[in-house]
């Protein structure tokens, strides 16, 4: 409650605190800004790219002859695609590094039901070897007999094709023992090598696949094989059609052929499979085209492509970046990725990267294509992967006003984003640190500013006692401070120093007033005398008497003003002395008596003397006040109690009367100057008397203090002086029980 | 021959007053306003007494240096400062250069004839002194009163009272052993607005100058809540 009631705002640290969040936003603006940057950057790739590939279109602008090399229209032709592998292909008959490439559907071939001898063809193109990967069903696997002449008599490979110099190329592969595949040029017949010597330009190896149960449950050869080889394209010419035929031998005693199973169009119109590559004089223009981090890919119209060159580049792993920034940005990499996605949500910048990834990918080069090879360039993102992003751009080729084909230069934009997230991160790490050390900053300042204030503040309130007197003129603190705190204290400087001088002339006001009230009152008191002197017949009348008392009557205000103003000052020059302060309360409360004689007066003191270093008379003048005091409230007819009693260093004097009680606050403000109880009618007193008790009390280094009896019937007035010879033994009482007892 | 008596007061009606009332007294009387028609004046004839404002006009202590410059010429003669400065300071300075009394304002212009009249006595009995033995002396024990004179002596050893305390300690020892109330003793002063602190003050002075001579003075005894009383040694 009373906590509550004290709480008035927070404290000047707590708000500069509050305040100092709002630099959170810093943060934020650079992450705007960066995002901003990010899209420029983005922008200027994408210009430049479109512009590479404008670039590269002119170049085979209105070169239609190198697009005619194919067939329009695929109509006469099984076209047998060969996809670009990304991947250096090892010859192991596993085509998990085809890939992309393998994740494609396989031709298949054959009877369709996944029969003896029917197989499945994967055909891919790496720098200038087409690389084949087979997948064929046989029942039984028949190696070739090195002993026999004849290269048909065991499972093999016929190849077809169309050679460099237009003529009609054989080739068989076979099985050799050792898993090799072996290339010879065949006879017309496909019976003999048309050479001795193997064909080395075609590699290849074959692995029997094991099919869980049949095979290992028989132990004979596996029913399914996996042929891996290539050809080098220059066999296969400019044309590059060819055929392939699987020729399957089941009996290895036999060695008849029992089945073959082709790649030729069914309605056999053509001999050969039209192996679709990109077209070479393409491929040439462009090679010397590319660069780091760019993948040139020329299409055609049919969306066939004809060249590539170049990769994207591979996105630098994180550790080469991690490096040149340390241990802390790698730990606030972990924070700047967090922040980032959040960021990238709350911007929606980003699709979901986990869904259909590849999909998007692949549909938005798509897009590019088809937007170009209808006559737009088109520029795209197209996010690959979480870290991963490319820039496609597209421009068409044009012949004639006819679209020909479309030039796609992809490029990876890694280089953007990874700066984009340093970036992030150092803003990042900048920012944490000045946050910290603006806060650090703000905290020391405040604390300081708190300091200085408080300093301020208790030296202000000290400069004024609980009395309400100046202490000071002045303050020491901040008065050469050159901010506001330092005006602050200049100006509450400047009041004190001006309320001392008010407070000096309020003092000097009782003498200078008796100083020049004296001197008219003076003229007034010997005018009427003289007046009496001159007219000896009025010295009778009422109106000399009551003018001369009405001089008196002011005479002794003045005085009694004064002589409150000057106390102090008077009290500094009294020699104290050692008195035995019972035997002084037991004569002059015996004199009260005397000149009190309507009211009675009780005295109880101690036993033993109380001996106390005082200025006696001024101890008597303060127990006349406290005894005019007493006199004027006591119910006529009680007594007026003096009591004195001594605990432990103190002696303590209690004045008791019987009569109205004093409200709580009148007990703690009854020894102030100028406050009196008496209510209005009692003009003759100021509130001076209560006041000069306080002053002598505390000029003997003693207290004053009011109580009500406990049974509200009366006052006490309790007056405590140290005792010169502390009684040993002794302890306090409650105030309040020795004013009931008095 | 009527005594010849100077005032020195600034104000014009107090002026007046004081010498209506004193001429009425049948005094010779002669007022100034200031410091230097004072001097003018007593370049050509000294009077029998001076009553003195302290404050002239803008001089704060006008009035100490003409009776210093009085003292000076005739240190006999009776000076009386009367005035509204009434500090312990003042009044201290003031008899320490050799006035007779210190008056504070208001007076009572009775009082004042009375005392004029008995500083002039003193004066005379004091110079016909030096002839006629003691005829007024007074002994209560070791201390010896000459009323005529207001000179007081403690065990032989002369003692400087004012006209104040001399009235005082003549009240005070009048019925020795008995306590004399404030009241009688604020009569014995003479002046018209006197508190318990003025005696208190008088009577602490008075056993200061008595201590003076002899250390182990202590005669003069506070009756707290009454008044005082001379005791026997």
């Amino acid at each position: 409650m009373r906590l509550k009631l004290n709480f008035r705002g927070p404290r000047l640290g707590t708000k500069l605190a509050l305040m100092g969040l709002a630099l959170l936003v810093v943060p934020w603006f650079s992450y705007l800004q960066l995002v901003e940057m990010e899209r420029l950057l983005i922008q200027g790739q994408s210009q430049a790219q479109l512009l590479t590939a404008e670039g590269i279109s002119t170049l085979f602008n209105g070169r239609e002859d190198l697009f005619n090399d194919l067939p329009v229209t695929l109509e006469d032709f099984e076209a047998l695609y060969a996809e670009p592998l990304e991947n250096t292909i090892r010859l192991d008959g596993d085509a998990e590094d085809w890939g992309k490439a393998s994740a494609q559907e396989y031709l298949a071939f054959g009877s369709g039901d996944w029969q003896d001898s029917d197989f499945r063809l994967l055909l891919g193109e790496r720098s200038d070897y087409l690389y084949v990967h087979m997948h064929i069903k046989d029942e039984q696997l028949v190696y070739r007999d090195p002993d026999f002449l004849r290269l048909d008599n065991a499972d093999h490979i016929r190849l077809n094709y169309i050679g460099a110099g237009g003529e009609d190329g054989r080739m068989s592969l076979v099985f050799g023992a050792t898993n090799v595949l072996t290339g010879f040029a065949m006879d017309e017949q496909w019976r003999y090598a048309a050479t001795g010597d193997a064909d080395n330009r075609v590699q290849g190896v074959l692995r029997p696949l094991t099919v869980a149960g049949v095979g290992a449950a028989d132990g004979g050869p596996s029913q399914e094989v996996a042929l891996e080889f290539r050809i080098p394209l220059s066999l296969l010419g400019s044309r590059q059609y060819f055929g392939l035929t699987f020729v399957d031998v089941d009996d290895p005693l036999q060695r008849q052929v029992v089945r073959s199973t082709q790649t030729l169009p069914k309605e056999a119109n053509q001999n050969f499979n039209l192996v679709v590559l990109r077209t070479p004089e393409v491929r040439n223009i462009v090679q010397g085209l590319g660069y780091s981090g760019a993948k040139i890919l020329v299409i055609d119209s049919l969306q066939r492509v004809r060249a590539e060159v170049g990769a994207t580049r591979k996105p630098t792993s994180e550790d080469e970046s991690g490096l040149q920034f340390g241990m802390v940005t790698r730990q606030l990499t972990v924070a700047g990725d967090f922040i980032g996605s959040l960021s990238q949500q709350l911007l929606n910048t980003d699709p979901d990267p986990d869904n259909g990834q590849t999909e998007a990918s692949v549909n938005q080069r798509e897009r590019a294509v088809e937007v170009s090879l209808a006559g737009d360039p088109i520029a795209l993102r197209n996010p690959v992967s979480t870290n991963e992003e490319l820039i496609l751009a597209a421009h068409p080729i044009v012949s004639a006003d006819q679209v020909i084909g479309t030039v796609v230069v992809e490029q990876n934009i890694d280089d953007i984003l990874r700066f984009q997230r340093t970036a992030l991160e150092q803003v990042l790490l900048l920012t944490l640190l000045s946050l910290l050390a603006i806060f650090l900053a703000l905290i020391a300042f405040a604390g300081r500013l708190a300091w200085r204030i408080r300093n301020l503040r208790q030296e202000a309130s000290s400069a004024i006692d609980a009395r309400g007197r100046l202490r000071r003129g002045g303050l020491l603190n901040e008065m050469n401070a050159g901010d506001e705190i330092g005006d602050l204290a200049r100006s509450v400087s400047n009041m004190l120093e001006k309320l001392k001088q008010h407070n000096g002339f309020l003092e000097n006001m009782p003498r200078t007033l008796r100083h020049e009230i004296n001197n008219p009152l003076n003229t007034l008191s010997t005018s009427l005398q003289n007046l009496a002197e001159e007219h000896p017949g009025i010295d009778s009348s009422k109106y000399l008497e009551s003018a001369k008392r009405g001089v008196h009557r002011i005479g002794s205000i003045v005085q009694n003003l004064a002589d409150a103003a000057n106390l102090e000052e008077a009290l500094e020059a009294e020699e104290l002395e050692e008195i035995d302060l019972n035997e002084l309360l037991a004569s002059y409360v015996a004199n009260c008596g005397a000149s009190h004689n309507k009211v009675s007066f009780e005295y109880s003191g101690s036993n033993n003397p109380a001996i106390v270093l005082v200025s006696d008379f001024r101890i008597e003048q303060m127990l006349d006040k406290l005894v005019d005091n007493a006199v004027d409230f006591h119910r006529s007819d009680t007594p007026i109690r003096v009591h004195l009693e001594c605990f432990g260093d103190i002696v303590q004097i209690a004045v008791a009367n019987r009569g109205p009680a004093l409200p709580e606050a009148k007990l703690l403000s009854i020894f102030d100057s100028m406050v009196s109880h008496r209510g209005p009618d009692n003009r003759l007193h100021f509130g001076l008397g209560l006041h000069v008790v306080r002053i002598i009390a505390e000029h003997h280094g003693g207290t004053a203090m009011a109580v009500n009896l406990e049974d509200r019937s009366g006052v006490a007035l309790l007056i405590r002086l140290p005792l010169v010879n502390p009684i040993l033994g002794g302890s306090p009482i409650r105030a309040e029980s020795r004013g009931n007892a008095g | 021959m009527a005594k010849h008596i100077v005032i020195v007061e600034d104000d014009p009606d107090q002026r007046a007053n004081y010498a209506d009332a004193i001429t009425n007294k049948g005094y010779q009387v002669s007022a100034y306003g200031n410091r230097d028609e004072a001097l003018a004046a007593f370049e050509d004839e000294l009077p029998d007494l001076a009553i003195l404002d302290i404050i002239l006009g803008d001089e704060v202590d006008a009035g100490f240096q003409l009776c210093r410059e009085l003292l000076a010429r005739s240190p006999s003669m009776p000076v009386i400062f009367l005035t509204e400065r009434i500090n312990e300071i003042d009044k201290i300075s003031g008899l320490r250069l050799g006035a007779w009394d210190y008056l504070p304002k208001p007076i009572s212009l009775d009082y004042l004839a009375e005392r004029i009249s008995s500083l002039l006595r003193i004066n005379e009995a004091r110079t016909s002194n030096l002839r006629n033995e003691n005829a007024s002396e007074k002994h209560i024990g070791d201390l010896a009163l000459d009323q005529e004179a207001l000179l007081v002596s403690w065990r032989g050893e002369r003692i400087d009272l004012s006209g104040t305390e001399f009235r005082m300690l003549a009240k005070l020892v009048r019925a020795p052993g008995h306590a004399v109330s404030y009241e009688t003793l604020m009569n014995a002063t003479m002046q018209s607005l006197v508190t318990n602190n003025t005696i208190n003050t008088h009577m602490r002075n008075i056993r200061k100058k008595f201590e003076a001579v002899d250390g182990e003075f202590s005669c003069i005894k506070s009756e707290y809540g009454f008044g005082y009383r001379w005791t026997k040694q």
